[in-house]
């Protein structure tokens, strides 16, 4: 398989996309929806096929060789040459078979789901051109390219999750997500600059100057920052904010929970096929600033283990199913800088790989259902769904178990791989081993969340939906109109249906995948070796083993799924109900994100609007306009000082005259007189 | 050169232009005042001629200048200051007319039109 054949997995979306936006409109009077969903589909398909046979190339080799394939000069200034270079190793293949073949599963589905949508070729537009950008970002060979992806997938996200604009919710979610990621680009920036310093100042040749790329940079870098370890943890820690940023850890996370608003496929591509994933990605590429750093390494263990532990209390107080399933991603991807901050970065692409499949299986899932459900989403209205939704529902449930850890399914053995090198690494001192136990404590969260969500959605005593008012005359057009919105048009009458088939075919592909995926690829310790074929450097004191994790794993897993069925057996409990005043205070706090959120809108939001009145109110009318108005007044007063001698007594003139013309005769005779001695 | 000296003429010259000067400043009528300016300006003359007389110019001493050109300059400087006082006479009686006729009034301390 020749490698160029790379710019034609990054071309097709870009391809998709043009012809969606430009000709969508009128294809979709000329040929209809289906087909035009058909053409939005195939690209992405067919990038995944390429991918597969260039992964395949790959995977032949005894260790795997990155090739970079070159394609002609982009910046070239002052002895810089950064390149429009695309980079294929396994790291970079990886990420493209997540992308594009779970982007494919979700494109197909999408087709579906969006079928009653008047903008169904805008929507396909910006799908298509989130999986370009995505895929920019994972194969550039630079980091300035890896950035053009890197704000690709923040415009297109932005996009998408203010797809229905004329709400003003969904705009403001849309708003927040694109803010809060300036954030973390803002650091993502200041690194790629301080790593520009750095390598600027190591003097180090480079063939063709390709400082900025990762096969030039890399051993660069590293050379430069052993000199300097001071260096390596600011460059790492400002990476890791930008990671943090896309990733959505604490404090950056606010973004993706909002980010809800958009339609459900979408939040299923956001949050396992892209976007979230770049963080642990560009912390893979980058990690021997991290190896460099244990300090950072810490930081970077702590955030993801705090994250992971505080997301998943949050999600017991969430009722709307897609808002579980957003903390319950904030809650992974904590795990997954648990295993980066731990210098296992193979264990974080495993959970990556694993929690793609399974998360955007819950997601597409959980869009099913609220598909079924005529778009509510509060699982206080579902219950006994199992019945109506067969194939949702065991698709669903393989999921949940497999991002619950339950043995043989794929969540439990990339979650296995991270604890046991969290606990069993020392790289990144007490706090790796420390992450890990509370990774366990989170796994049982999360298993417990999750049977929640299965157990309100599923199963229960009652049909909940029927105790809500019987509409006079539900019209199915209408219905559509308040997906916009979060309408409530779940009547009382209503009879959910199982998806159409090319909902729930996707539903069955990420199902086989959730399930066999994780044995597969731990087989031997494939994965590793796939990902980094020449291993990592020993990072501290390794033990090998951790006894009994296997064990703990096992009953995390069990007891958490045991509590959540248990609790949630006899459908709703009272203290959750619809009355919220009733709920206990904790489930209330989680509910508000303990405050935080708010904590942010007031502290930033509403506090940056105070600096700005401040600023201007200040800067503007006292100090601007007081320098302004006080030169001008300041000259008035000193004009009108000066009017007190123009009094037009012509006598008094003849007096100053006189004064004047005696003291000038005077100083000149003084000053000749005393000269001339 | 005999008879009156220098310093007579010139404290003559200082009395009245003194006398001049304190008649500007202290009197209301413009034709006092005139009358004043002409007092100062022939007093300046008088000075000038007192000094052609007696040769005594720091611009001669050591120049190349010769007597007669001293003394000549001295009075060619009388002459012109005569013609522009006889002139500066004729346009300020003219205003003091047009200003009468104006305001039926001319006490110079009521003529404050340029007051800021």
């Amino acid at each position: 398989m020749d490698n160029n054949a790379v710019w034609l997995i990054i071309l097709l979306p870009i391809l998709g996309f043009l012809i969606q936006g430009l000709a969508g409109p009128s294809l979709q009077r000329k040929i209809g929806k289906k087909a035009l969903g058909v053409l939005a589909v195939l690209p992405i398909a067919a990038s995944f096929v390429l991918g597969l046979m260039l992964t395949q190339g790959l995977a032949s080799q005894e260790h795997a060789e990155a090739v970079i394939v070159s394609g002609g000069s982009w910046i070239n200034i002052m002895g810089l040459n950064i390149p429009f270079e695309w980079v294929v190793d396994p790291l970079s293949m990886t990420m493209v078979l997540i992308i594009t073949g779970v982007g494919a599963l979700i494109h197909l589905y999408s087709t579906a789901y969006m079928a009653e949508e008047k903008d169904f070729s805008r929507f396909f537009a910006y799908l298509n051109l989130f999986v370009a950008a995505m895929l920019v970002l994972v194969l550039g060979n630079n980091l300035p390219l890896l950035f053009i992806g890197w704000e690709g997938v923040g415009l297109c996200s932005y996009l998408l999750i203010g797809f229905w604009y004329t709400d003003t919710a969904n705009t403001k979610a849309a708003n927040k997500a694109f803010i809060v990621n300036r954030v973390g680009d803002w650091s993502l920036m200041l690194g790629l600059f301080l790593i520009v310093v750095v390598i600027s100042g190591a003097n180090i040749p480079v063939e063709d100057n390709r400082y900025l790329s990762y096969d030039a940079m890399l051993p660069a870098l590293t050379t430069a920052l052993k000199a300097n370890p001071a260096m390596a943890t600011a460059i790492a820690l400002l990476l890791f904010g930008g990671a943090a940023g896309k990733s959505a850890q604490f404090p950056l996370y606010v973004w993706l929970p909002d980010a809800m608003a958009g339609p459900t496929p979408v939040s299923a591509l956001i949050h396992a096929a892209t976007m979230v994933t770049s963080g642990v990605v560009l912390l893979n590429r980058m990690n021997i600033v991290f190896q460099l750093s244990p300090t950072a390494s810490a930081v970077v263990c702590a955030v993801g283990a705090f994250t992971a532990l505080f997301a998943a209390i949050i999600a017991f107080g969430q009722t709307d199913i897609k808002k579980v399933l957003a903390y319950s991603t904030v809650s992974q991807l904590g795990f997954m800088f648990i295993a980066c901050g731990a210098g296992a970065y193979w264990a974080g692409m495993f959970h990556v790989t694993t929690h793609a499949f399974f998360k955007a299986l819950l997601f597409l899932g959980a869009g099913a259902v609220i598909h079924a459900m005529s778009h509510e989403q509060d699982m206080r209205h579902y219950g006994k769904l199992a019945k109506y939704l067969p194939i949702t529902f065991g698709t669903m449930m393989v999921g949940t178990l497999a991002i619950a850890g339950v043995p043989g399914l794929s969540g439990f053995y990339s979650k296995e791989a991270i604890l046991g090198s969290a606990i069993a690494n020392s790289h990144a001192g007490q706090l790796s081993a420390i992450s890990g136990w509370v990774g366990l404590g989170v796994a049982a969260l999360t298993a417990m969340y999750m049977g929640r969500l299965a157990m309100l959605t599923f199963f229960g005593k009652e049909e909940r939906w029927r105790k809500l008012p019987v509409a006079e005359h539900h019209d199915h057009e209408e219905g559509h109109d308040d997906d916009h919105g979060h309408g409530h048009a779940l009547t009382g009458d209503h009879k959910p249906k199982e998806v159409p088939v090319s909902m729930w075919l996707p539903l069955v592909v990420l199902a086989v995948l959730s399930a066999g995926a994780g044995l597969i690829l731990n087989e031997g310790k494939r994965f590793e070796h796939w990902l980094y074929p020449s291993g990592l450097s020993q990072l501290g004191e390794l033990k090998h083993e951790v006894p009994n994790l296997e064990i703990y794993s096992y009953i995390a897993a069990g007891l958490g799924l045991l509590a959540g069925v248990l609790v949630y057996i006899g459908g709703l409990p009272a203290k959750e109900g619809l009355d919220e005043t009733k709920w206990a205070r904790w489930r209330s706090a989680a509910a508000n994100q303990f405050g935080f959120d708010a904590l942010m809108t007031n502290l930033f939001a509403e506090g940056g609007r105070d600096v700005a009145i401040g600023t201007s109110s200040f800067l503007e009318d006292q100090v601007i306009d007081g320098a302004v108005e006080g030169s001008a007044s300041g000259t008035r007063n000193f004009g009108g000082w000066l009017q007190q001698i123009q009094t037009g007594a012509v006598r008094l003139y003849a007096m100053l005259m006189l004064l004047g013309g005696v003291g000038f005769v005077g100083y000149f005779l003084f000053i000749v007189n005393r000269g001339g001695k | 050169m005999s008879g009156v000296p220098l310093a007579a003429y010139l404290a003559l010259g200082l009395f009245m232009f003194m006398t001049g000067v304190v008649g500007v400043v202290i009197r209301r009528s413009p034709i006092v005042i005139f009358m004043c300016i002409e007092l100062m300006l022939n007093a300046v003359n008088l000075t000038f001629l007192a000094f052609a007389r007696y040769q005594f110019s720091p611009m001669v001493a050591g120049n190349s200048f010769r007597e007669g050109q001293s003394a000549m300059a001295g009075q060619m400087m009388v002459i012109f200051v005569m013609a522009v006082a006889a002139a500066e006479v004729a346009v300020g009686l003219g205003i003091i007319m047009a200003i009468f006729r104006l305001r039926e009034n001319i006490d110079i301390d009521e003529m404050n039109l340029l007051k800021g």
